[in-house]
C-alpha cells in the first residue's frame, strides 16, 4: 500500500533525525551504554547539580537603602543570565551579620571561570571626564603620578591597554555631578548614515530618573564640533568606565535632553556590538567580592534523583505489561510509540539545547500519557467499530479517521494551555511548557502515522470480539 | 459490557464537587499552603564534615533526629575550588529563620550529632536566604490563569459550542482547586515540582473532559432528536474502558513515584495521584453532566 510506504519513510526519517541530535558526538558529558541518549541534554541543577558562585555585595557606607541595593544587584543578575539564555540558573539573595551576599548557581556548568565570564562584570560603570592621557604606563613615570593625586583623578587603561587616560569621577569639579552605575534602558549599533563617517554607531537610551543629570553633565562638558580635538576640548571628553577600564573616551558635542544619546566614532560592527553589549549588560550598583566559587550536586539530593528515577521505570514497567495484557497486539504497538515518542521528544530537546529539569520530566511523564492514551481510544475505537461488524481493514480505517478528530481537538486545547504557561512562564515554566508542546504534537504524529502503520501492518493479530454477545469486551 | 446510570445521579455528584471545592477553598485561604524553601526562603547552613563517605541521607538523618520539622530539608553537597578530597561541604536549607540564641543552639545541635559518629563536623556558616523560585511563579498570576482559561472558552466554543466550553472550564477549575485543597489539607509541601503537577494536571483534566465531549458531540450529529441526558451518557458508558484504562496507567507511574520517590519528589508524586483520581472524577461526574442541564435549557 502506497500509504504505507510513505508512513514507513517519513517514521524512519524522524527517528534517524532524533537519534542523530542525540547521538551526535559531545566534548560535554560523557556516558555508557544506555544513558548515551542523554549526552547531548543539558541537565537542570535539580537533577545534575551546577556551578555555585558566591559573591558577597559590597554595599558603601551611607547608602539609604541598602536592600533597595542588594535587589538592584540581583535584578541586573538575573537579566544578564537571562540574556545569555540562561534562564534556568538560580540567583538568591543571602544575609548574615548585617552582610548581604548573592548566590549563583547555573545548570550544565562545569567550568566555573567560565560560569563567572557568563555573569559578566561585577565591577561598577561610571560615566567619568577625561582630564589628560599618555601612551606610557603611568606608574612608571612619577610626574604622571603626581598628577593624578592633583587632579583628584586616577589612570586608567583602555581595552586594549596601550593608552591611559587621567579620569575623574566628578565632572568638572562639581559636587554631585557624578554619574555613577548608570541605568542604560537600551543600546544598540546602528549603521552610520551621515556623509563623511563610515562604518557604525552606538546609540543609547538611559532610564529617565538619569536623563537629568546626564544633561546637566553634557551642558558642563559640550564643546563646539569645530574646536574637537583642541586642548581644551581634550580637557572635556566625556569616559565611560567599567571595572575600571575605560570603555570608551570622546567628546560631547551637543547636550543631550532627553538621555537618548549616539557614540559616534566610525566603529567596525564589531566594535559597535561590543560597545553596545558593554552599556546593555547594565552597571551594577555595587561592587560584588568573590566569596567561593564551586560546584552544587543536585539541588533534590543525588540520592532522591536516583531512587525517583527507578521508581519512575517500574512505574512504566507496569504500564508496558499492562498495556500488552489488556489490548494485546494493540498494547505492543502502544509501547513501541511510547518508546518512540520519548526518543523523539529527546531528540528535540537535545537539538535545540534546552536544559532538562524536573518539570521537563513532569513534562515527558505527561506525554507518556497522552502517548498511551491515544492507542487506547484508538483500539477501544476499532473494538467498537469491530463490533459494530465491520471487517478488520473497515474498523481500522473508519477507527483512525475518526480518532483524528478526537486527538486533533484533545491535543490541540493541551498544547493552547502550553503556549500560555510558555508565555507567561519564566525559567523552568517554560521548560515545561515546551516539553508539553513537543511532547503532545509528538504523540499525535505517532498515534495517528507510526500507530496506524503497525497496526494494519500486524492486522491479522487483532482478535475480533464476538459479535452476538451484548458487548462481548470481556478480554 | 455493563451499562452504567452515570448522569441520574448528577445533582448528587455535582453537589459533593460543590461541597469539596468549598472546603478547598476553606482550607486554602484559612491554612493555606506549606510552602517550599524555593519560594518563602529560609536558612542556609553550610556544613563542613571531616569525611569522605559521609552522604546527603546521613546529614537528613541527623537533622531528623533534631527535629521533625526539618525532615523535608533540602540537603545538596557543595564544593569550592581547592576545597581537599577528604572534607565535604553540605548545604542545608530550612524553611525557618532563626534568632541568634537558635541559631547556637541549632549549630551545637548538628555538630554533637554528627561528632557521635567520630566524625569532626562544623557549621562554618548560617545564612538566612531569599527564595529563588518566587520569580518563577510571579508572572504566573490571575491574569495568566485567565488568560489560559478564556483561550480555552474560546477553542472549545469554536470546535464544540460555548456550553461546552464553560463546562470544561468549571472542571478544570474544579480539578486543580480541589487538589490544592488537598496539599492544604495534608500540609504538603508546596514547592517548585509540586507546581509542576498543577501544571501537568491542567493539560490531564483538559483531555480527559474533551475525549468524553468529543463522543457527545458525535452522538448528538447521530442520534438528532435524542434525548440530550441519554446521549452524555450512552457517550460516558462508550468512552468509560479508555478512561479507565488511560488513567489506570498514569495512576500507576504516580502512585509508584509517591510510593517510593524521595522527599523533594513526594509533593509532584502526591499532586499527581490526587489530580489524576479528581481529573478522572470531574470528566466522568462532573463535566459532561453538567452540560445537560444548559443544552436542555436552551
Amino acid at each position: 500500500m502506497r500509504a504505507n510506504r510513505v508512513r514507513l519513510i517519513v517514521v524512519i526519517a524522524v527517528i534517524f533525525a532524533a537519534f542523530l541530535a542525540l547521538l551526535w558526538p559531545s566534548k560535554g558529558q560523557s556516558y555508557k551504554g544506555l544513558a548515551m541518549i542523554f549526552q547531548r541534554i543539558p541537565l537542570g541543577l535539580d537533577i545534575k547539580g551546577g556551578a555555585r558562585l558566591e559573591y558577597r555585595v559590597d554595599v558603601e557606607q551611607g547608602v539609604e537603602n541598602p536592600s533597595e541595593v542588594v535587589d538592584n544587584v540581583w535584578t541586573v543578575l538575573r537579566n544578564r543570565l537571562d540574556a545569555a539564555g540562561y534562564t534556568e540558573a538560580t540567583v538568591r539573595k543571602t544575609f548574615r551579620e548585617n552582610n548581604s551576599f548573592i548566590v549563583i548557581e547555573i545548570p550544565a556548568a562545569t567550568d566555573t571561570t567560565r560560569a563567572e565570564k557568563l555573569l559578566g562584570s561585577t565591577g561598577v560603570m561610571y560615566f567619568g571626564q577625561v582630564l589628560e592621557e599618555s601612551q606610557i604606563d603611568p606608574q612608571t613615570d612619577p610626574r604622571l603620578k603626581d598628577l593624578a593625586r592633583i587632579k583628584k583623578a586616577e589612570w586608567l587603561p583602555t581595552r586594549d591597554g596601550k593608552i591611559w587616560y587621567l579620569v575623574r569621577e566628578e565632572i568638572m569639579l562639581i559636587k554631585d555631578m557624578k554619574l555613577v552605575s548608570p541605568q542604560i534602558v537600551s543600546a544598540s549599533p546602528v549603521p552610520e548614515t551621515r556623509a563623511g563617517r563610515f562604518g557604525y554607531k552606538v546609540t543609547f537610551e538611559l532610564a529617565s530618573k538619569d536623563a537629568e543629570l546626564f544633561k546637566k553633565i553634557t551642558q558642563q562638558l559640550v564643546v563646539p564640533e569645530s574646536s574637537v580635538g583642541s586642548a581644551a576640548a581634550k580637557e572635556k571628553r566625556l569616559a565611560i568606565v567599567l571595572d575600571n577600564v575605560v570603555q570608551f573616551a570622546g567628546y560631547v558635542v551637543s547636550v543631550i535632553p532627553d538621555g537618548k544619546a549616539e557614540i559616534t566614532g566610525n566603529f567596525s560592527i564589531e566594535e559597535a556590538k561590543q560597545l553596545a553589549a558593554i552599556l546593555r549588560s547594565g552597571a551594577l550598583p555595587a561592587r560584588l567580592e568573590k566569596v567561593s566559587a564551586g560546584w552544587v550536586a543536585p539541588l533534590l539530593g543525588s540520592d532522591i534523583v536516583r531512587t525517583s528515577l527507578w521508581a519512575g521505570i517500574v512505574g512504566l514497567i507496569i504500564v508496558f505489561i499492562y498495556m500488552v495484557i489488556v489490548y494485546g497486539i494493540q498494547g505492543v504497538i502502544a509501547d513501541i510509540a511510547l518508546i518512540y515518542n520519548t526518543i523523539l521528544l529527546l531528540g528535540v530537546l537535545a537539538a535545540t539545547g534546552s536544559i532538562l529539569t524536573l518539570l521537563g520530566i513532569a513534562g515527558i511523564i505527561f506525554t507518556i500519557g497522552t502517548t498511551v492514551d491515544g492507542n487506547i481510544i484508538i483500539a477501544e475505537r476499532i473494538k467498537e467499530e469491530l463490533r459494530a461488524g465491520k471487517s478488520i481493514k473497515a474498523a481500522i480505517s473508519s477507527g483512525f479517521g475518526r480518532c483524528f478528530i478526537t486527538l486533533f481537538d484533545a491535543n490541540l486545547t493541551t498544547i493552547i494551555a502550553g503556549l500560555v504557561l510558555y508565555y507567561f512562564g519564566t525559567g523552568t515554566v517554560k521548560g515545561f511548557a515546551i516539553t508539553l508542546i513537543i511532547g503532545v504534537l509528538g504523540s499525535f504524529f505517532v498515534n495517528i502515522v507510526l500507530s496506524r502503520l503497525l497496526t494494519e501492518a500486524f492486522s491479522s493479530l487483532i482478535r475480533k470480539p464476538t459479535v452476538t454477545e451484548e458487548g462481548g469486551a470481556q478480554s | 459490557m455493563k451499562y452504567f446510570d452515570f448522569v441520574g445521579k448528577r445533582r448528587i455528584f455535582i453537589s459533593i464537587s460543590v461541597v469539596l471545592v468549598a472546603i478547598s477553598l476553606i482550607f486554602i485561604f484559612t491554612r493555606g499552603f506549606n510552602f517550599g524553601v524555593e519560594f518563602l526562603g529560609g536558612s542556609e547552613l553550610i556544613l563542613r564534615v571531616e569525611s569522605s563517605n559521609f552522604t546527603e541521607a546521613d546529614v537528613r538523618k541527623v537533622l531528623g533526629e533534631i527535629s521533625s520539622d526539618f525532615a523535608s530539608a533540602r540537603v545538596t553537597r557543595v564544593r569550592s575550588i581547592g576545597d581537599p578530597e577528604n572534607i565535604l561541604k553540605f548545604s542545608l536549607t530550612l524553611t525557618k529563620t532563626f534568632m541568634a540564641e537558635e541559631k547556637a543552639d541549632l549549630q551545637a545541635q548538628i555538630e554533637s550529632k554528627i561528632s557521635e559518629k567520630n566524625i569532626k563536623g562544623q557549621v562554618i556558616s548560617f545564612n538566612e536566604t531569599g527564595g529563588s523560585a518566587a520569580e518563577e511563579i510571579r508572572r504566573l498570576t490571575w491574569r495568566a490563569v485567565i488568560i489560559t482559561l478564556v483561550a480555552i472558552l474560546v477553542y472549545i466554543t469554536l470546535r464544540f459550542n460555548f456550553v461546552f466550553g464553560v463546562g470544561a472550564t468549571l472542571a478544570l477549575v474544579h480539578d486543580v482547586v480541589v487538589t490544592m485543597g488537598f496539599f492544604s489539607f495534608f500540609n504538603y509541601e508546596l514547592n517548585v515540582p509540586a507546581v509542576a503537577a498543577f501544571l501537568t494536571l491542567i493539560g490531564y483534566s483538559l483531555n480527559n473532559t474533551i475525549i468524553v465531549y468529543d463522543r457527545v458531540r458525535e452522538n448528538m450529529k447521530k442520534f438528532k432528536g435524542k434525548q440530550i441526558a441519554s446521549i452524555v451518557n450512552d457517550s460516558i458508558n462508550q468512552v468509560f474502558r479508555r478512561t479507565v484504562n488511560t488513567s489506570l496507567t498514569t495512576f500507576f507511574v504516580v502512585f509508584v513515584l509517591l510510593l517510593f520517590a524521595g522527599n523533594a519528589i513526594k509533593p509532584f508524586a502526591f499532586g499527581m495521584t490526587v489530580g489524576t483520581v479528581v481529573g478522572t472524577y470531574s470528566s466522568i461526574y462532573i463535566a459532561s453532566p453538567m452540560v445537560i442541564r444548559w443544552v436542555k435549557n436552551r
